[in-house]
């Protein structure tokens, strides 16, 4: 038999990240990056859920893959801001069939709003599934080249996520950067170097888009690289439009 | 040209706003960027002068799938002919019409003839409506405005994936 098990299964803790409405799950040895479930008792896809009762309360947390969400391998990575916080408004491009996005939804809560945009209908469709559930997330089966297309639906936001994995993205986040986004807003954007340039070295890409960039009032403050989760994967944190220093 | 009034489509309906001193204004997109983080300096600039309602979520529909692809729904017609004057000559009127693109700016210079703008400081007077709108709208609260992006967002999409968002892709063999 196992001797380890004699004790029965330890419990699991659930504490705070240093990143406002993002947890990390404690059993054992085990960590694991969570968010609080906005529908408990529902798997977006096939995720394990967590549940813990304090003082008679259930709380449902969903584990946080870092290996499927960029997000989740920048914060495992020790970035320092995502700038997704409880009550925030993000806009969400390349949202893909919505299992980040769920996960974001979970951290901005019902006070937030995610303005998820994806334009492939086939993941269109899970998207607008998931959104079903989670009605603080507005879909938006779209082309993000085109946000004239969606002006309608979206208000101001505090940050803009992207995830397009296209050659034009920093382009593609600044027209949309320009009409949606704050001053003094927040970007971030992940950067898979070989949808970029298949034949530069990544280092060489990353540095190109941070020029980009540069030239679009948008000010980045943050690179990392999404090792070991993602290979050749960098994260850009920025300021948009930042206010000028006094 | 002596003054300005700017065109923005929501969620909620249409919204036509008088730009107060544009000719001082006009020229400075710098300070009407910095006015736009501050909702008092914002509005003072920037006040509402008429606003109509989608009566419903088929009428919301129709016209979002109008202004994505830059076309002027009636609605839109009706609203604009009601708001402003007729002009025969729109290189002599007295006012003009900002934008968001060219695009539906051709199309209601085509269809109405009258004169609009999307340069200059236009992009960020849009911006601050969009920043400050259900504070300008008075009549609207946040909460109201986002549940008709969720309820618009919805049907727009689900009508790009061609309403059969229950089943997969038909695989051709």
């Amino acid at each position: 038999g196992r001797g380890g098990a004699a004790g029965g299964a330890k419990q699991v803790v659930v504490e705070p990240h240093r990143l406002p409405g993002v947890f990390v799950a404690r059993k054992g040895k085990d960590d694991m990056l969570v968010t609080k479930s906005l529908v408990p008792g529902v798997a977006v896809y096939g995720e394990k859920q967590i549940s813990v009762e304090v003082d008679g309360v259930k709380t449902e947390y969903r584990v946080w893959n870092p290996f499927r969400s960029k997000i989740a391998a920048a914060i495992l990575g020790g970035v320092e801001n995502t700038y997704i916080a409880p009550g925030s408004k993000v806009l969400y491009l390349g949202a893909a069939s919505g299992t980040t996005v769920s996960h974001v939804a979970d951290i901005v809560g019902p006070e937030g709003l995610v303005y998820a945009v994806e334009f492939s209908h086939r993941s269109g469709r899970d998207l607008i599934n998931m959104a079903k559930k989670r009605t603080n997330v507005i879909p938006i089966v779209e082309d993000a080249r085109h946000p004239h297309k969606y002006r309608m639906l979206i208000g101001m936001v505090d940050t803009i996520f992207s995830d397009v994995a296209q050659p034009d993205q920093t382009r593609i986040v600044a027209i949309n950067a320009h009409q949606f986004l704050k001053n003094g807003g927040n970007f971030i954007i992940s950067i898979k170097a070989s949808c970029i340039d298949s034949t530069a070295e990544p280092t060489a890409v990353f540095h190109a888009e941070v020029q980009k960039m540069k030239g679009e009032k948008m000010k980045p403050e943050e690179q990392l690289t999404l090792e070991p989760y993602e290979r050749d994967h960098a994260v850009v944190v920025g300021t948009y439009r930042p206010a000028p220093k006094k | 040209m002596t003054s300005m009034q700017v065109l923005f489509e929501a969620s909620v309906g249409y919204a036509i706003f008088d730009i107060e001193e544009f000719e001082e204004i006009g020229s400075e997109v710098d300070t009407v960027q910095a006015a736009v983080g501050d909702l008092a300096k914002f509005g003072k600039i920037c006040k509402l002068k008429a606003f109509i309602p989608f009566r419903s979520a088929q009428d919301a529909l129709e016209n979002i799938n109008a202004v994505s692809e830059g076309l002027v729904h009636p609605l839109l017609k009706d609203f604009l002919e009601t708001n402003f004057p007729k002009v025969k000559n729109v290189k002599k009127a007295t006012f003009t019409i900002g934008v968001h693109d060219q695009r539906i700016g051709q199309q209601i210079r085509d269809d109405l003839n009258l004169p609009c703008t999307f340069t200059g400081v236009v992009p960020e007077l849009i911006r601050g409506i969009r920043q400050h709108f259900t504070k300008l709208l008075k009549s609207l609260d946040a909460t109201s405005i986002g549940r008709a992006q969720l309820g618009l967002g919805h049907s727009y999409s689900r009508c790009k994936v061609k309403f059969n968002v229950h089943r997969s892709d038909n695989m051709i063999i």
